[in-house]
């Protein structure tokens, strides 16, 4: 049976050797200390929890089921699709903002700044224009960076490894607050006029996830107004499901790829999928990009030209002019390794670097300084290679929106810095493009070296930036580069048209870098606008992702684990047959009797040494000799509604409860409920009991004992379940199944390895 | 078209023609009224054959009058050359005179790279051409933003370009580059700010522990034993 000192074992990094602590274990004491250890990335915080996405079908949910007729189900349904219609109309609109803003703002700069050096190039005095450069940059990030690290730090980042955190199920504080989406719009704003190698596509996603979570709710929290309608859906379970159509509406709208959108929600989400919901996430990301196109079109003055589907274009790639043969699939295939191992690199050195800033940069005003160095200093490298490079060109056209001739001849421009003052979008959409030949390979050389290096570095701030565009224009360089060699190789083939090598380049870094196949196929196929691109673009992704897995993680698993988030992934590591649910639960288990004694929940529910939020409901017997068998499972999160309610049972039997206590008393204290500290219980009061079988879930699920981990994992992940009962052959409760438990279990480099849970 | 190609003065010299031309072409194409005779006669001249010559070539002159842009510098109604045209026309001409005028002394066996002299006394007629120039390039683009190209017409640009290489590349009159040394400073003491940084914090910053937590499990002999067995 369980006994104390059978619990309590030290959880076991995997570089610790097994075989010379085994016999160590089984004679020393338990040690009841805990120990301190530098963070590292094999830990698990205790501060994630799983979101409730399994319905509690207690005695009130099947009365208000009950209550609801056929009609009004229907009417449930509409109102679903008309949520999904909102989600995407108001994504798109604040993508129409941040694209105008972005594009005013940014305009400013460049205007300013090369107003400046053209004053300076004449009467020399070049190193004030340097300064000025770098003091807009850095003033500008620091502005954006502040309100990110001293208001809402989980706004930092590119929001998607927090959105596909949310999406497996882990509910990570103030994710999808109203606070969040106003910082990370503004701060996205701030740090792409900031002058920093970042892109505006990623906090797109974040942003729409967090317009479905509000939209859906029918009330704002924070604003503290009820509008009284969406009060079906005030529950985990349809929020993460519109949470999915938001971020596929933002994703849509970034790329204008309402497909691909769909198909990352659904990468991410798979296992809590049906066919109703693909189709209102589809009509949402439709909607999002044809509203964002709308707007476009409008405020560049041809209405209904509808040619900015997203936030990044791609340009036609027409089949004609640049089409592709089967000779030229290995050569794809080879820029996919390329791809891979440079993705690798990228993602390695973010690693060391994301781990000295989590261990040293830990304070927010350390966190400031970064952001603000990083900015200037890009700025200054940006202004060293334009002054120094002597590569001067025609422009064609107007291609260019800020030319800056500097020590060039008349009429001529400096083509470095028509790589740096341009926005990153338009970069990439020229390098694609542009005719053979308007590019000189060692500046395209010099400035993907650099533009590595400023990327890699930056990733990782406390600023709302995303990684994609970046990456994208990392690759198109050198992809185009790539396509210059080859043509000069093989002496000006007709075949080697450098745009195409471009593209592919560009697919097989953003492949290495985030290891995305499925969705981010169809989503540049769709950027690009033709289907052709598809296969070769799939075995560059395809193969970017094997070769980059050899070697390290996807940048946001990567910087997921370096959160200790307890992610579960889509299967239990292949050779963990041989655990059983005995070896994997937590016990003892912390059970409820069905008619408890309110001192008792109080006091449990005050444990700070242990914060559970779900118990598990016995029969209450006043003979503790007999079979206690599992009756319910009820969260804490009911608990505490109903002792704010005080819903005890001599005070029904007194009549004192005015009305009996309704499901859309539960709804309306969600999400977030009070803690236990702010509800107060008289001495009296203690000593009444409190019937929990009308408001407990009376079918939790179980498992038996002997259940392998794969069989548990897959049931806890298919379900979407927070707790999972363990019990043995009598039905009595042995002990308790968490995401915690589950996602401690992981395959490393030498075979299954377990981590530590931590405090953080 | 062909005599006016280089140095280009197709819009100079060719409007009239030009003007004639769609005159013309415009009477035959349109058919005025309902008579079908008018129809006919249309249809005899420019669609009877395969080729097509006349529509064609009216297409290829419409569409290289338009990538010229000679509306740019011609007057409202095409009547003639408009007045910023003639002033820049005019300040090119003065230039080039200028131009020759400095370089007349220059025998065949003096240094072809001694250009000092007419670097020195034609700068202010160059520079005030280049404002001009870009004047006039200004306010094209704040004239017309949609519909409108963005070039000037081609004989301006043209007569620019021209000037311009004359100007940067053979007689090297350009800038040159003065302060690198101050540069080099302020770069370099930027750059070398976010070492100190990271030097700083890892020396003073304490490092962030983690506390590690005790997991409440049950740990069988069993499960131990598969442990093993799974690391040997």
């Amino acid at each position: 049976q369980l006994t104390p000192s059978s619990f309590l074992r030290i959880g076991q990094l995997s570089n610790v050797d097994l075989n010379e602590d085994i016999h160590e274990l089984e004679t020393e004491l338990p040690r009841q200390r805990p120990n301190e250890i530098p963070h590292n990335e094999k830990l698990l915080s205790l501060k994630y929890e799983s979101l409730d996405y399994d319905n509690s079908e207690n005695q009130l949910f099947l009365e208000e089921e009950r209550r609801i007729n056929h009609a009004a189900f229907r009417t449930v349904e509409i109102k679903r699709w008309v949520i999904c219609a909102m989600i995407g109309i108001l994504t798109g609109l604040v993508a129409c903002f941040i694209d105008i803003v972005v594009e005013n703002l940014a305009g400013l700069k460049y205007r300013v700044v090369k107003d400046n050096i053209d004053k300076f190039t004449a009467k020399g005095g070049l190193s004030f224009s340097l300064l000025l450069w770098a003091t807009l940059n850095a003033s500008v990030v620091m502005v954006g960076s502040v309100i990110v690290a001293f208001i809402e730090p989980v706004a930092a980042g590119s929001g998607i490894p927090q959105i596909k955190c949310y999406l497996n199920g882990v509910k990570i504080p103030h994710v999808v607050r109203l606070k969040t989406l106003v910082i990370k719009v503004c701060g996205v704003i701030l740090s792409v006029v900031g002058g920093l190698a970042v892109g505006k596509e990623g906090p797109m996603i974040h942003s729409g996830a967090v317009i479905a979570a509000g939209i859906s709710q029918g009330r704002s929290t924070s604003l503290k107004r009820d509008f009284k309608i969406f009060e079906y859906f005030r529950r985990d379970t349809e929020k993460r499901d519109f949470v999915s159509a938001g971020a596929a509406a933002g994703v849509s709208a970034a790329f204008g790829a309402p497909v691909g959108g769909v198909l990352f929600s659904l990468e991410e989400g798979a296992s809590f999928w049906n066919q109703f919901l693909t189709w209102r996430i589809f009509f949402a990301s439709m909607i999002s990009t044809f509203t964002l196109n709308s707007v476009l079109s409008v405020y560049h003055g041809n209405a209904w030209d509808l040619s900015s589907p997203g936030l990044i274009n791609f340009g036609r790639f027409d089949s004609e002019k640049m089409g592709y043969t089967i000779q030229e699939i290995p050569i794809f295939i080879f820029m996919g390794v390329v791809g891979g191992i440079l993705g690798a690199l990228f993602n390695a050195l973010n690693y060391w670097l994301t781990m000295f800033r989590i261990r040293y940069i830990h304070r927010p005003c350390l966190q400031v300084v970064e952001a603000m160095l990083v900015a200037a200093v890009t700025a200054t490298v940006g202004f060293v290679m334009i002054y120094c490079s002597r590569d001067c060109q025609p422009i064609q056209g107007s291609s260019v929106a800020y030319p800056l001739q500097l020590f060039c001849a008349d009429g001529e421009y400096n083509s470095m810095a028509t790589a740096f003052f341009n926005t990153p979008e338009k970069s990439v959409v020229n390098l694609f493009h542009d005719p053979p030949g308007s590019y000189n390979p060692m500046t395209l050389g010099m400035f993907t070296l650099m533009y590595f290096f400023l990327a890699c570095w930056t990733y990782g701030l406390t600023v709302s930036a995303g990684v994609f565009i970046p990456s994208l224009l990392i690759g198109a360089a050198w992809g185009r580069l790539f396509g210059i060699s080859l043509s000069y190789l093989t002496k000006g083939s007709i075949w080697a048209d450098p745009g195409k090598y471009a593209l592919m380049g560009a697919a097989a870094q953003l492949g290495g870098i985030v290891r995305m196949t499925l969705s981010l196929t169809v989503i540049m196929m769709e950027a690009t606008g033709n289907v052709t691109y598809g296969f070769p673009i799939m075995l560059v992704l395809m193969t970017a992702k094997i070769v980059g897995d050899y070697f390290v993680e996807g940048l946001y698993d990567m910087h997921i684990q370096l959160q200790s988030v307890p992610f579960l992934h889509w299967e239990a590591p292949v050779t963990s047959h041989s655990l059983t649910a005995r070896e994997v639960m937590s016990t003892p288990v912390t059970c409820l009797r069905r008619i408890e004694r309110v001192g008792t929940v109080v006091d449990i529910l005050s444990d700070t040494s242990s914060n559970h939020n779900g118990f598990p409901v016995v029969e209450s017997n006043p003979d503790t000799t007999q079979v206690a068998g599992l009756r319910g499972l009820i969260l804490r999160s009911q608990l505490i509604v109903l002792l704010k309610h005080k819903v005890f049972v001599e005070r029904a039997n007194l009549s004192l409860v005015q009305r009996r206590l309704k499901l859309k008393d539960f709804r309306d204290a969600y999400p977030r409920f009070p803690p236990i500290q702010s509800i107060h219980v008289s001495q009296d009061e203690r000593e009444c009991m409190i019937d929990l079988s009308e408001f407990m879930n009376p079918s939790p699920y179980t498992v038996p004992q002997e259940a392998s981990l794969p069989r548990v994992f897959k049931l806890f992940r298919a379900l979407g379940l927070r707790h999972l009962v363990v019990v043995d052959n009598r039905n009595e409760v042995v002990g308790m199944v968490t995401r915690k438990d589950l996602a401690r279990y992981r395959l490393g480099k030498e075979g299954l390895e377990e981590l530590s849970l931590a405090q953080t | 078209l062909g005599r006016r190609a280089r140095p280009v003065r197709l819009c100079q010299g060719c409007h009239g023609h030009y003007r004639r031309l769609l005159a013309l072409y415009g009477t035959i194409a349109r058919a005025v009224g309902n008579s079908s005779e008018s129809h006919n006669c249309a249809k005899s001249i420019l669609t009877s054959d395969r080729l097509q010559i006349v529509v064609t070539l009216s297409e290829f002159f419409n569409e290289t009058w338009e990538a010229a842009n000679c509306a740019n510098c011609l007057k409202n109604n095409s009547e003639g050359l408009s007045n910023s045209t003639e002033e820049f026309l005019d300040l090119f001409n003065k230039s080039l005179t200028c131009f020759e005028h400095n370089l007349q002394g220059q025998t065949v066996y003096l240094s072809p790279n001694n250009y000092t002299e007419v670097c020195k006394n034609c700068n202010e007629t160059y520079t005030k051409l280049n404002d001009l120039y870009n004047n006039l390039q200004r306010m094209n683009r704040q004239g017309g933003e949609s519909g409108h190209s963005a070039h000037l017409c081609i004989d301006v640009e043209d007569a620019m370009n021209i000037t311009r290489k004359l100007w940067s590349r053979t007689f090297n009159c350009s800038v040159p580059c003065s302060d690198t040394v101050p540069v080099i400073a302020v770069s370099s003491f930027i750059l070398f700010l976010p070492i100190v940084f990271y030097l700083s914090s890892f020396l003073h910053s304490k490092q962030k522990k983690r506390i590690l937590i005790l997991p409440k499990r049950i740990q069988s002999n069993a499960s131990l034993v598969n442990i093993q067995e799974k690391y040997s």
